[in-house]
């Protein structure tokens, strides 16, 4: 049989490949790994109708995430390449918003860098829970404005959100500090029982019960209230 | 003229200079018009330069043009010039493209004083026996007329009446005008047989002034002394194989006589025989072998229907949109891989160059195949009001064979990958086809998987 | 005027014999060496490379002369031969620059930066080049710096570079080999090198040229300038969107050449139209095929093949060749004749009255895609092509003089012009208008509306008493369709499109227009 290939015989087969090949089929790999892992996680949390946020409820998508990301090996990179991933909807078809701000939570807490920056300027859609149960150690910059429950759970890091947040902003953190540069909605630091908040924009609202720690309005401190301006 | 293609062509005898001369010559004197395509530095007119080749390698060209810009005066004169013979031989030879053209007027005829004798003995026309085959208006001939010459100069094989008469070297060149009241069309089936097409073009203001100027008359490539010796042998009943002798001999004496008196040179069938060996031992390198595969790839093609075929419709978001299988309607015959080796090898051979590279390859691949596509409506339509400098159909062959080279630019290295990898899988080592994103690759798959 | 002979000329001519067969003999003419070129390392213009002397000094003061002559002639080819090819590429990675930094000079700089990188990147992987080994002793900026940084993480070649970790590492995740993610991938390149824009900006330097110089617009023909706005034109789907980028580099288009044939209209001193160039655009991808000259019988009789000939046959078809000089039936043979095609005489085209409602229930043709617009376009140059003439009449609110009635003409321009503009006022037109536009040889006509017409009926019994062919295209359905079809129903020279979806309209004003030329021909 003829082998109509017979003029390539002695072509000395070989690949050139640059170190930029390796890289981002080293990257592609690990981002098909992170997608998948959130695609499980909203498999998961998809199964009842309506993604209601109890405590519990967070606190098993988040160690559900733990769960899947705990053998990949990524970095800050990727983490924010994750953001955009889910904020363009292209290869991520759908957002549920709470488990999404879990899952890059997750990935932020199990992070190998001790800090971690996120540009979220341009990304359209709103991520909530960012920052949750942020450890020691470790410190996360949020840059550009993100949504609920930002920081909440925080355990003793320390957390820069350089833009504004919206409702329950610091929600039951007990460690670590929370800085926001311009503004917060309602409910700010609800049920936190340690740790410290700091605002310099506008607070639209303190939660009325709040456990523990302290919040700061431009430097001031308000809750809990002065003892000094009071005496 | 290169170094190197000088030094080759010592070895040659000098042949490829007396080449290069004789399209001097007519370049020069006879056929005056622009240079209009470059191969590496140099510029030629690519209808003068197509004819020549198909008159060294035995091809057949499909001359196109407005009347009277020289479509069979250019053929004419390579003609006498790469085959040494009188022009006066050459116009009595020609076939004039009109409806009531006959098999007899064309190829031969009893002799019917012998006929009335009893015996059965052909008067062979010039057409079939010279060399030069020339029609003028083939498209102004019915189907049945164009197909038969083209059956003759396929094989160079002319029968009639149990009589055959056996051509040992032969080309065509057919010229056709443009659509117009009183032409028919030339079917797909016998298009696909030139091996080119070429146009011949308007020469510019000032060339044709100066063409203007010439005296219609003149001519040395005529000489009715030695057309009368011809035409003597051409008419006489003998065996076909010893007139063509004498005819050699009488071209040698034509040819002498030319070059002593006007110094120009012409070649023998010697030297032609010693050129088409030439250029056949050039082999092809890597990349204009694997981008001919490219070129075909996209050309035949087709993820749905396993090739492209005149009758079946492209999908709707067809992963392969982008490529050239998606806007023609038409699978490429195998006589085009044919033409593209034969003519890219004769430029190599006239640039001496040791190989044929991408470059002549590019080079010949918009007249090789301008002809041999149909478009679909809609891309004609979009490329239409496109700015050109050639007829359309050889604009869009140009466009078409830059839009592949590009791709294969781009990733020339990788098919290369494929096809070695192809080679050493069909030869029994358990590698996997390489994957891409063009039809070759797919081809080279289905390859594999069908031998397996 | 004759060029001075350069002294590196016969080294150029080495070196570039070289280069072309490395790129597979790109169609660029042989380049050339200035002598006052001292801004940038290389130019292109027209496809023609133009190297700096003074450059080519300095690099060769650390590597050999054809290196240097070598590493920029393969910069250049390869923006030839892979990135960014063409103009609409170039346009297509601008838009996506712009959208990250709003800024157009920043856009350009970015893109001009990221072709660069792309087209160096292929060259150093595909092909075996000296390019790193140039850079490795350029002068270079700050952005420059990033870049080489970028380089020695990608290429795994040492440049000379030290910092820049961040943001080489960051960008060094980009896939810029792969053609299809470009537009995203120059999105990401753009967001990183943000910020050392901004401080070129502050520091008053975005404006100089890059070193390996700048990839403007003149290195593109005017025609290839043509395709590529019709290609944006039609990727980008939005006027909107295909107006910003235009507009931003009207004066670029303009310092190229662009138009050069003045088929817009324009002459010196005049703003481009960019939602008119959109329509035009797109609609030159939606093309009808020009009619073909019809294949007719000639009418006369040719020999075509021989038959036996019997007896009681006619003498005068006997072909005495074939039959050898014998009259015997099973010998003689008689000529079949057929009748002969050949290529008949083109048919007119009728003109084509275009009539298009720009109420305040259409869309606005150049804040969104109008499809009703591109309709009406597809149809006028369909019959532009066929050398038919166009008359437009647009219409709102007629009687408050909301209307445009142009007369018949082949300017294309003028066409569009009207066929754009846009009313939004009320849906009443003026039958007198249309009426005006009636010519004895009956034009066809086209109406392309919402039916939402206030003054239907009126346009009803003028339609009823047409003899024309008229083709009406109306979105969506309601009572006034409704009313419009049972008026009609009978007339075999109306017909009438219901289209649910707006994407619809110009293949059925197309189709339409196919049917009535197959019809003549």
């Amino acid at each position: 049989m003829i082998n109509p290939f017979e003029d390539f015989k002695k072509y000395p087969y070989k690949k050139r490949e640059i170190p930029l090949d390796r890289i981002v089929q080293a990257k592609q790999r690990v981002m098909d790994q992170i997608v998948e892992g959130y695609m499980k996680l909203v498999e998961q949390e998809v199964k009842d109708l309506v993604w209601l946020v109890e405590n519990s409820r967070v606190f098993k998508a988040y160690s559900f995430a733990l769960r899947t990301i705990q053998e990949l090996d990524y970095d800050v990179d990727d983490i924010e390449e994750l953001c955009f991933e889910i904020d363009k909807g292209r290869r991520i078809p759908y957002l549920i918003s709470g488990p999404a701000g879990i899952y890059v939570s997750a990935l932020c807490n199990n992070a190998k860098e001790e800090r971690i920056r996120l540009r979220l300027h341009e990304l359209k859609r709103t991520f909530h829970f960012l920052g949750y149960r942020l450890p020691e150690g470790k410190t996360l910059v949020l840059e550009g404005d993100v949504g609920d429950f930002i920081g909440a759970g925080l355990s003793g890091g320390k957390l820069i959100v350089k833009g504004s947040t919206r409702n329950w902003a610091g929600a039951g953190m007990m460690n670590g500090e929370l800085f926001i540069s311009e503004h917060t909605g309602q409910n700010t630091g609800g049920w936190m029982s340690g740790g410290e908040i700091h605002v310099d924009g506008r607070i639209r609202g303190v939660a009325k019960t709040i456990l523990g720690g302290r919040i700061y309005h431009r430097g001031k401190l308000i809750v809990p209230h002065s003892t000094t301006a009071r005496e | 003229m290169k170094e190197e293609a000088r030094g080759r062509d010592m070895e040659d005898g000098g042949t490829r200079q007396k080449v290069r001369d004789i399209y001097g010559f007519i370049e020069n004197n006879l056929y005056l018009n622009r240079p209009d395509m470059e191969v590496g530095d140099e510029s030629f007119n690519s209808a003068l330069l197509f004819s020549l080749l198909t008159a060294l390698n035995r091809g057949k060209e499909l001359i196109i043009g407005e009347p009277g810009l020289g479509k069979t005066t250019s053929a004419e004169y390579v003609a006498a010039m790469a085959y040494r013979l009188p022009l006066g031989l050459i116009w009595a030879s020609e076939v004039s493209g009109h409806p009531e053209q006959t098999e007899e007027k064309i190829i031969g005829r009893p002799d019917l004083g012998r006929l009335n004798q009893g015996e059965e003995v052909v008067v062979w026309s010039y057409l079939a026996q010279l060399p030069v085959k020339i029609v003028d208006e083939i498209n102004r001939l019915p189907e049945t007329k164009q197909s038969m010459i083209l059956d003759g100069v396929d094989r160079g094989n002319w029968e009639y009446l149990n009589d055959v008469i056996i051509n040992e070297e032969f080309c065509l060149f057919a010229t056709a005008n443009y659509q117009d009241r009183g032409t028919n069309t030339l079917i797909a089936p016998l298009i696909d047989r030139f091996d080119v097409i070429v146009e011949s073009r308007h020469p510019g203001t000032n060339m044709a002034l100066v063409i203007g100027m010439k005296d219609r008359y003149e001519n040395i490539l005529r000489s009715p002394e030695y057309e009368k010796g011809f035409q003597e042998i051409l008419l006489e009943r003998g065996d076909y194989l010893e007139k063509m002798k004498r005819m050699e001999d009488l071209c040698d004496r034509f040819g002498d006589h030319m070059e002593r008196e006007f110094d120009v040179k012409m070649l023998s069938q010697g030297e032609r025989e010693e050129v088409r060996d030439c250029m056949q031992e050039i082999p092809l390198d890597l990349d204009a072998n694997a981008f001919l595969r490219t070129v075909i790839a996209e050309l035949s093609f087709c993820i749905k229907y396993g090739q492209k075929r005149s009758d079946e419709h492209c999908e709707e978001g067809c992963h392969y949109t982008g490529f050239v299988c998606h806007h023609i309607k038409n699978c490429i015959s195998n006589r085009f891989p044919m033409s593209v080796r034969t003519y890219s090898q004769s430029l190599a051979w006239l640039n001496g160059d040791e190989a044929v590279g991408i470059e002549q390859i590019k080079a010949v691949l918009p007249y090789i195949l301008a002809h041999r596509l149909q478009w679909k409506d809609d891309y004609l339509a979009q490329r239409q009001g496109d700015s050109r400098r050639d007829p359309f159909q050889i604009y869009l062959a140009k466009e078409m064979v830059n839009e592949i080279y590009r791709r294969y630019n781009e990733q020339s290295r990788h098919i290369k990958n494929a096809l070695a990898v192809a080679y050493q899988a069909l030869s029994g080592k358990d590698l996997e086809p390489i994957e891409g994103d063009h039809p070759i690759y797919a081809e080279i798959k289905r390859d594999l998987e069908e031998v397996r | 005027m004759e060029r001075k002979e350069n002294r590196y000329d016969p080294l150029l001519k080495e070196v570039w014999a070289r280069v072309r067969k490395k790129h597979f003999f790109p169609e660029l003419p042989h380049p050339t060496i200035s002598e006052s070129m001292d801004r940038v390392a290389l130019e292109i213009k027209s496809k023609h490379i133009t190297l700096s002397q003074s450059f080519m000094e300095e690099a060769a003061r650390h590597l050999p002369m054809d290196k240097v002559i070598e590493a920029l002639l393969d910069h250049g080819v390869t923006h030839y031969t892979f990135c960014p090819w063409d103009f609409h590429t170039h346009l297509t990675l601008y838009q996506e620059a712009k959208k990250v930094l709003g800024d157009k000079q920043m856009a350009q700089k970015s893109t001009d930066y990221f072709m660069d990188v792309v087209a160096d990147t292929h060259c150093f992987k595909e092909k075996d080049t000296p390019i790193s080994d140039l850079y490795r002793h350029m002068d270079r900026g700050v952005l420059d710096e990033a870049i080489h940084a970028l380089y020695q993480r990608i290429w795994g070649e040492d440049l000379n570079v030290s910092g820049h970790e961040d943001i080489s590492r960051r960008l060094s995740r980009i896939p810029y080999l792969d053609r299809k993610p470009w537009p995203e991938s120059i999105h990401r390149f753009s967001k990183i090198i943000q910020g050392l824009l901004e401080t070129e900006e502050k520091s008053g330097t975005l404006n100089q040229p890059n070193t390996m110089g700048q990839n403007d617009f003149g290195r593109y023909s005017s025609d290839e300038m043509d395709q590529g706005l019709k290609e944006f034109a039609m990727s980008t789907g939005d006027p909107g969107e295909f107006k910003e980028v235009v507009k931003d580099l009207e004066d670029e288009l303009k310092e190229a050449g662009y138009p050069s044939h003045g088929g817009m209209g324009l002459g010196p001193g005049s703003p481009l139209d960019a939602d008119i160039l959109f329509y035009m655009k797109l609609a030159e991808s939606y093309s009808l095929p020009i009619k073909k000259t019809p294949i007719e019988k000639s009418g006369s009789l040719y020999p075509d093949s021989h038959s036996p000939w019997e007896l009681g046959k006619p003498f005068r078809d006997i072909d005495p060749w074939t039959s050898f000089g014998k009259i015997m039936p099973g010998i003689t043979q008689i000529w079949e004749r057929r009748e002969g095609e050949t290529f008949g005489e083109e048919e007119g085209t009728p003109n084509c009255i275009v009539v298009i409602d720009s109420s305040g229930s259409m869309i606005n043709p150049r804040q969104h895609l109008s499809h009703a617009v591109l309709g009406a376009a597809c149809a006028s140059d369909a019959y532009l092509r066929n050398d038919a003439t166009v008359a437009v009449y647009n219409f709102s609110h007629a009687r408050s003089g909301d209307r445009q009635v142009l007369d018949y003409t082949r300017s294309r321009m003028k066409i569009y012009q009207t066929i754009c503009h846009y009313f939004g006022g009320g849906t009443k037109l003026d039958i007198k208008d249309i009426e005006s536009l009636q010519q004895p040889s009956r034009p066809d006509i086209f109406i392309i509306t919402d039916m939402q017409i206030t003054n239907l009926e009126d346009l009803v019994g003028y339609i009823n008493g047409l003899e024309n062919r008229v083709t009406a295209v109306h979105i969506g359905d309601n009572t006034h369709v409704r009313q419009f079809r049972r008026s009609m129903e009978l007339r075999k020279n109306i017909s009438i499109y219901s289209v649910q979806k707006k994407e619809d309209i110009p293949k059925i004003v197309l189709g339409k227009i196919r049917e009535y030329f197959r019809s003549v021909s």
